[in-house]
């Protein structure tokens, strides 16, 4: 019998006879109608989930259901209109009612396919009719809410879904004011399993149908960061845009949802992000953009987008919070790159027309300079020359820049006379935001117009010697001066004046107010003269009593500042030299006036700021570096955390630019007799002792610091290597997420990078496993750790041969490789007396998962033959997954 | 109304369900087998709560950039490092 003949059995036999039965008053009996309808339900019960059928048929129930209640409750409502007031008793209700109590005394059957269609039964009539008997609702809520708790999760789903319904029904009734705490129980199981229950499909089903309110929300949202990643995309492809108007959501949430989003692992969540936010959040903002008489088609064309709207892309990147989330490194970047992306209309609409870069905001500016990256950074010529045909030139440009640039001090200086202005330093930052987005377009101009080149170049020297310049634009004036300069000589002494100069304005000050203090009948005219040159540091002194001390301090904290600043300046300008030091006598002097002076100071910030100078000089000149390794060693072992993380990483750098500092003394390679390095051991130490420390982020640096270290192959040693692989299973190092995920990238990287990598990491495999297998066995109660058998297949992967770079292309594949190098250390540690049972237990099944190469060598092959021979006659391992290793 | 199921194409699937016939043995076990507890059909209790709320930890982006930079000079690139023969 067919789908289409059992759907006949069921409408045409029973269900026709019984709607004539309404009309012709009884010619069949309701009660047999209604047994055998139950009874034909009673029989879907046992179709699998994967027959579509089943799910067919419990449509066509709902559908059958639906219709014949509508039919009843015309024919009702019509004659006594009046005494209808309550939910009229109906053929149809009286038949719901029936098949409802029959489904749930089977509902808590064992066979988990009856529990599944009965369960989806329910929770379809659920949804499809508008009222159930009051008494009886109560038992399928119960009922449905035990299966929220089944053990199949198909179940579970087709639970969230009627129970879906119900908490909405109750939410309303709440408001209503006449429910008990039944309502708030159903939402409650509900949000506790979107939170807890194991299956992503029910957490996916709940998502999708729980009600949208202030109570559920939160959890909802949640879900952004839901472990599988379908779950995570439907909220963002389907949730989100259901959601309506993304401007009820609170700041943090905006921005979280788009930084979650944009940032996920999986390709297809950033996509369905991307999406929303470029088609329906900027929508969004386009709605309440449009002019009078468009609102009239608004309403035909409420689906289809808005015309593009420079306001509604303003307001979009206000409402993330655009001076936040569009510093470098923001989420606002990767948001507009798919904006552009994804909006060639946007990218068609935009003109940067003469008053757009006078009158700027925060959102304007970061719209030029998204724009003008996205179109660098495109490969098609269309959209650079549209990008050309857009901005202004570089001269036009330059002045616009000075303009801004001018503003920015004054608001600076402002903000330095009153600090309890508040509107004048939100003002103030917001213009920082503004030039700093121009100075990032100004750093990717065409500076082969020799007319703009100078104009920018004579803006960007005069502003770098204003001591008022904030220290983000001080950076990027930097860069632009050294793409404007035409080589480094002339870009090093241009700075170096200018940080001559900011040093004269401020200390001129200063050293006016030494002389004066010598004759103190000049007290208020040195008043006067702070005012005059106001800068962050220049503080009036309040009474004249105080006045020595106050000086005294006064002066401190002006001369730490101006060392700050002129420090902060040659520290950008270092980042960009590349020259070797001794022979740029600009660099050499500023290093003998500036930077070694600052190092020797007794100001912590000074010294710090004065170290990574030192570090960036060192890096210019080897025998620089040479001479100052021990003193960063030294700022290591006795520093305090942020120097600790400041000396690993500059020595860390300095190694990475001149490895050549650890070869040993007099380098005639491959002689055995020869002393190692005297500077390996200190610095072999230094890393190890910033891999056990409890600050994280010396932990993290240090580990980040050796992992570059070994993939340059500068650093060999085994033990680190043990080192950070035990960090990489400690359980302590779960709360310090920056240092796993570093590890779990860079573990597998260096083990299938390079063959003598993956041989290292068998080498030291078995005393790893041995020290993890301590550590579990004093674990603390709290703690939790992954099993032996996982970090025996982590190391079975790591150590793969056949995962190795350019495995296959025939390349030394003669040598030995990891896992046979990790079978011959394995089957070694097996013979020995000192192995437990567990541990040989781990060692032996690892060996069967090891791969052996056909082209090893014959004596490799020779020696894990000897070996496995040996490990029967001592019958210490099981044969059979011994043998499989060899085969 | 009822002409909905009616207007259904013919199935190619070889799945029947007859109606008629009087209910077998086995499909009255499975309806009428009860689970002797209600433990052996529900969901453990240990698996009850989530200790990560089923949520990711936080995301560091932990990319190869971060291992070819410099620490101090972050837009110089280490250069070209020599990889693959041992």
């Amino acid at each position: 019998v067919t789908l289409r003949k059992l759907q006949e059995i069921c409408c045409y036999e029973p269900a026709e006879p019984r709607k004539q039965q309404q009309q012709l008053d009884r010619e069949y009996d309701e009660v047999d109608f209604n047994a055998e309808v139950c009874r034909c339900v009673l029989r879907t019960l046992t179709v699998k989930k994967s027959e579509p059928v089943g799910d067919r048929l419990v449509k066509f129930l709902g559908l059958f259901l639906k219709n014949a209640s509508e039919k009843d409750n015309a024919i009702f409502a019509n004659p006594d209109a009046d005494t209808t007031d309550a939910f009229p008793e109906t053929p149809t209700s009286r038949l719901t009612s029936e098949i409802l109590s029959q489904a749930l005394q089977v509902i808590t059957a064992k066979d988990k396919v009856v529990r599944y269609r009965v369960t989806q039964i329910v929770a379809h009539i659920v949804n499809t009719l508008d009222s159930i008997d009051d008494e009886l609702f109560q038992f399928v809520r119960l009922a449905l809410m035990k299966r929220l708790r089944d053990k199949e999760s198909i179940v579970r789903v087709q639970a969230v879904l009627g129970l879906g319904r119900l908490a909405d029904e109750n939410e309303d009734d709440q408001d209503n004011d006449d429910s008990d705490d039944d309502a708030g129980g159903v939402l409650d199981r509900l949000r506790e399993a979107l939170q807890h229950d194991p299956s992503a499909d029910v957490r996916r089903a709940l998502l999708l149908n729980l009600p949208f309110t202030p109570g559920t929300l939160p959890y909802l949202l949640e879900r952004a960061r839901d472990l599988d990643a379908a779950t995570r995309r439907a909220l963002y492809s389907r949730l989100l845009p259901a959601l309506g108007d993304f401007r009820h959501l609170s700041l943090t949430h905006r921005e979280k949802l788009l930084r979650w989003g944009m940032r996920d692992r999986d390709e297809n969540v950033r996509k369905a992000t991307a999406r929303l936010f470029r088609e329906r959040w900027i929508e969004d903002c386009a709605a309440s953009h449009q002019t009078e008489g468009e609102e009239e088609e608004q309403e035909k064309a409420q689906q289809k987008s808005h015309e593009p709207n420079l306001d509604a892309l303003l307001e979009l990147l206000e409402r993330i919070d655009v001076v936040n989330s569009g510093v470098e490194g923001g989420i606002a970047h990767e948001a507009m790159k798919e904006f552009w992306d994804g909006r060639p209309d946007y990218r068609d609409y935009i003109s940067f027309e003469d008053p757009f870069f006078d009158t700027l905001t925060p959102e304007s500016a970061f719209v030029a300079r998204t724009f003008n990256q996205y179109c660098r950074q495109s490969k098609e010529v269309k959209l650079q020359s549209m990008l050309e045909d857009k901005m202004p030139e570089v001269t036009k440009f330059a002045f616009l820049l000075q303009r801004h640039l001018e503003a920015l001090i004054k608001g600076v200086e402002k903000v330095a006379l009153d600090p309890e202005d508040a509107e004048a330093e939100e003002e103030t930052v917001q213009q920082e935001f503004c030039v700093e987005q121009m100075l990032h377009i100004a750093l990717t101009l065409d500076y082969s117009d020799e007319m703009g080149r100078r104009k920018m170049f004579s803006i960007m020297r005069e502003t770098l010697a204003l001591a008022e310049l904030p220290e983000e634009c001080t950076r990027l004036i930097v860069e632009i001066l050294r793409t404007v300069c035409a080589d480094e000589q002339e870009f090093c002494s241009i700075v170096l004046e200018a940080v001559a100069e900011v040093h004269d304005t401020i200390m001129g000050d200063a050293g006016e107010k030494e002389a004066e203090d010598v004759d103190e009948s000049f007290h208020s005219a040195r008043s006067e003269q702070t005012d005059s040159t106001p800068t962050k540091a220049s503080k009036r002194p309040q009474t004249a009593t105080s006045e020595t001390s106050q000086d005294d301090e006064d002066k401190a904290i002006r001369e730490i500042m101006v060392n700050m600043k002129c420090l902060h300046i040659a520290q950008c300008m270092l980042q960009n030299v590349q020259c070797d030091l001794e022979r740029n006598v600009h660099l050499v002097t500023m290093l003998n006036n500036l930077v070694v002076p600052a190092v020797r100071s007794q100001e912590a910030p000074i010294r710090e700021r004065g170290l990574c100078c030192l570090g960036l000089c060192c890096m210019l000149s080897k025998n620089l570096a040479n001479e100052n390794l021990t003193l960063f060693l030294h700022c290591f072992s006795k520093g305090h955390e942020a120097l600790q993380v400041i000396a690993i990483q500059i020595i860390t750098d300095i190694l990475t630019t001149q490895p050549s500092l650890l070869a040993p003394p007099p380098s005639t390679e491959e002689e055995e007799t020869e002393l190692p390095n005297p500077l390996l051991k200190p610095i072999y130490k230094m890393y190890s002792r910033g891999l056990r420390s409890e600050e994280t982020q010396v932990q993290t640096t240090a580990c980040t610091a050796l992992s570059k270290l070994m993939l340059a192959s500068t650093i060999r040693d085994p033990d680190l290597l043990k080192q950070l692989v035990l960090a990489y299973f400690d359980p302590e190092t779960r709360s310090n997420p920056s240092l796993r995920q570093s590890l779990t990238y860079f573990l597998p990287v260096y083990c299938h990078s390079r063959r003598a990598n993956a041989v290292s990491m068998a080498r030291v495999a078995v005393p790893i496993m041995r020290a993890l297998a301590e550590r579990a066995d004093d674990l603390d109660e709290e703690e939790e750790m992954v099993g032996m058998s996982m970090v025996a297949a982590q190391i079975a992967d790591w150590t793969d041969p056949r995962k190795e770079a350019g495995f296959g292309e025939g390349k030394d594949s003669g040598a030995e490789d990891g896992h046979l190098v990790l079978a011959e250390e394995l089957l070694e540690k097996v013979l020995t007396p000192g192995c437990t049972k567990e541990e040989r237990k781990i060692f032996v099944t690892l060996l069967g998962k090891l791969h052996v190469n056909v082209n090893a060598p014959a004596e490799a092959l020779q020696t894990i033959a000897d070996l496995v021979n040996e490990a029967f006659e001592g019958k210490v391992a099981s044969e059979v997954s011994t043998r499989n290793a060899l085969t | 109304a009822l002409n909905a199921p009616a207007s259904k194409r013919k199935e190619k699937e070889p799945f029947a369900l007859d109606f008629a016939v009087p209910m077998s043995q086995a499909l009255a076990d499975a309806l009428y087998t009860p689970a002797s507890s209600t433990s052996i059909i529900s969901l453990p209790k240990a698996q009850w709560k989530s200790k990560t709320r089923n949520l990711l930890p936080d995301d560091k982006h932990f990319n190869s950039r971060q291992l070819l930079r410099l620490f101090l000079k972050p837009k110089a690139s280490m250069g070209s490092r020599k990889t693959g023969t041992s």
